[in-house]
């Protein structure tokens, strides 16, 4: 039985009904003239709502056509030649004017969405993504007189490339890598301990959740891919967030979502990588993809891609150690 | 700017409430709506030389308005969640009769937006400026879809009811 029309409305607006109910308040609709008049009505209401609450940027908030320009041009046509020049300079000027305005409300509206992309994500159930590390760059060359540094000095990382990192809601993740001989090496943390795996060796676990951090690309930037909420919301302080002018801005994916793109670019004496892109679905706000481009890493930087490859809840205990070795194994402490 | 494009402007300042209900109406997408809504704006630029002055502007546009929301539908047209083609233009033509009390009446939803608190204000800030959808809102609040979606209903409710308040005061007053 489908619910009340007064229901279904709401529930239209709230996306909440199934493809039946939808049919359903279709045809009720165009059953009559005046529940069709019912309905604009709740409209009306829903999108004053809309407007009062959001702050919408009606006007400005997509990228000038050539046709608005165009029409730009003709609201200043004058017919002399001392009024043609003159209506050029007004024509800049609105051109001017235009693009100011759109790259203010282009940029408020990126970082409204930037806001609804962070609360999805913090919310969301548990997520894998593959790491894929697209391009190393060289050390940044030092003094030959500077003394090494505490992290030139420690053993090579793990490889980057081909690894997964599992996240959860509250500073948990687990990141599965394997070392140059093929040998599993997990790190991880269940939100109150940080730990690490290797195959050979001692377990080591420290009550500071970012005793391990320093294997993790983004740590020193606190921009950090195991922690999504806290390296998104970075971004809205030290990056210029607009939505992708670069390629096709959306585009279908394969299930017919709509994909947007987000790029953050690093404003000037911030650290972290030099620009963040986030491919996400336009309706759920689930990032699909990520890149960071000239990520500090250590010594190095690195461009890295984080693809989403599963959204399902993983075990209660996968983000404890213990899930990730054999019981046998000696574990230390570490401070 | 000429008298043309300044006309032009004023209805469109005008007819906006109604043909941005009409389109939110169609789709829901508050992203999506405000790109299509632009390009109406901008259609409507572009073709007001051929609007006849004797018809009814709102009703002129929402025909504009209906061509581009269509070109946004057959994009979608896989999408089993929204409205066929019968519906959305049985919407435009209620669109074209709403009376412009009925829209001006919601000029004190402001006022009474400004009223809600504690729980109703925040499920209506991560409803409309947040965008998000019920069960996404529940996992934040700890509740269930269900009760943010009643809850929703409860407080749109409760805003047109706040709103024909304000409609009788000053009904009274005049």
């Amino acid at each position: 039985m489908n619910p009340a029309p007064h229901d279904m409305i709401d529930g239209y607006f709230d996306e909440i009904l199934t493809p039946e109910q939808l049919a359903s308040l279709s045809d009720w609709i165009k059953s009559s003239p005046e529940n069709a008049r019912v309905f604009a009505n709740a409209a009306l209401l829903h999108d004053r709502m809309r407007n009062a609450m959001g702050e919408s940027a009606l006007v400005h908030d997509v990228p000038p056509s050539k046709v608005a320009v165009r029409s730009l041009g003709r609201l200043f046509s004058f017919p002399s030649v001392w009024s043609t020049a003159a209506s050029i300079a007004v024509v800049c000027f609105g051109v001017g004017l235009f693009w100011f305005l759109f790259g203010q409300a282009n940029a408020s509206a990126a970082i409204r969405e930037l806001n609804r992309i962070i609360a999805q994500n913090t919310l969301s159930k548990d997520r894998t993504y593959e790491i894929v590390v697209e391009e190393v760059y060289p050390p940044i060359e030092r003094g030959a007189n500077r003394p090494p540094t505490r992290e030139s000095l420690r053993p090579p990382k793990p490889p980057l490339d081909g690894a997964r990192v599992h996240v959860r809601e509250g500073n948990q993740f687990v990141l599965i890598r394997k070392t140059s001989d093929g040998l599993p090496f997990v790190t991880g943390s269940n939100g109150k301990q940080s730990w690490a795996a290797n195959a050979r060796g001692p377990v080591k676990v420290s009550a500071d959740i970012h005793h391990f951090d320093r294997d993790l690309p983004g740590h020193e930037t606190s921009i950090p891919l195991t922690n999504l909420h806290e390296g998104l919301g970075r971004l809205r302080q030290a990056y210029q967030v607009q939505f992708s002018t670069l390629g096709p801005e959306e585009y279908e994916a394969s299930d017919g979502e709509t994909v947007r793109m987000l790029v953050a670019v690093k404003k000037p004496k911030e650290r972290g990588p030099q620009r963040v892109e986030i491919a996400y679905e336009t309706t759920s706000g689930r990032i699909l993809h990520m890149r960071f481009v000239q990520m500090p890493y250590g010594p190095d930087r690195l461009d890295l891609r984080l693809s989403l490859v599963n959204e399902n809840d993983l075990p209660l205990d996968f983000f404890q150690h213990t899930s990730h070795h054999s019981l046998d194994r000696n574990v230390e402490t570490e401070n | 700017m000429d008298q043309n494009s300044q006309q032009a402007i004023r209805y469109w300042t005008l007819a906006q409430p109604v043909v941005s209900a009409y389109v939110t109406s169609v789709i829901r997408d508050f992203r999506d709506r405000d790109d299509v809504l632009q390009s109406i704006a901008v259609a409507i630029l572009e073709s007001f030389p051929s609007y006849d002055a004797s018809r009814p502007f709102v009703g002129w546009a929402l025909g504009v308005a209906r061509n581009q929301v269509g070109s946004y539908l057959r994009d979608r047209r896989r999408n089993r969640l929204v409205f066929d083609g019968e519906t959305v233009d049985l919407l435009a033509t209620a669109f074209e009769e709403i009376k412009t009390e009925e829209v001006r009446s919601l000029d004190y939803l402001q006022e009474c937006l400004g009223k809600l608190e504690g729980r109703a204000r925040q499920l209506c800030e991560l409803r409309y400026q947040n965008d998000l959808k019920p069960a996404a809102m529940a996992s934040l609040l700890s509740m269930t879809p269900n009760t943010v979606a009643k809850s929703l209903q409860r407080i749109r409710e409760q805003l047109r009811q706040c709103v024909e308040r304000h409609l009788s005061i000053e009904g009274a007053r005049s």
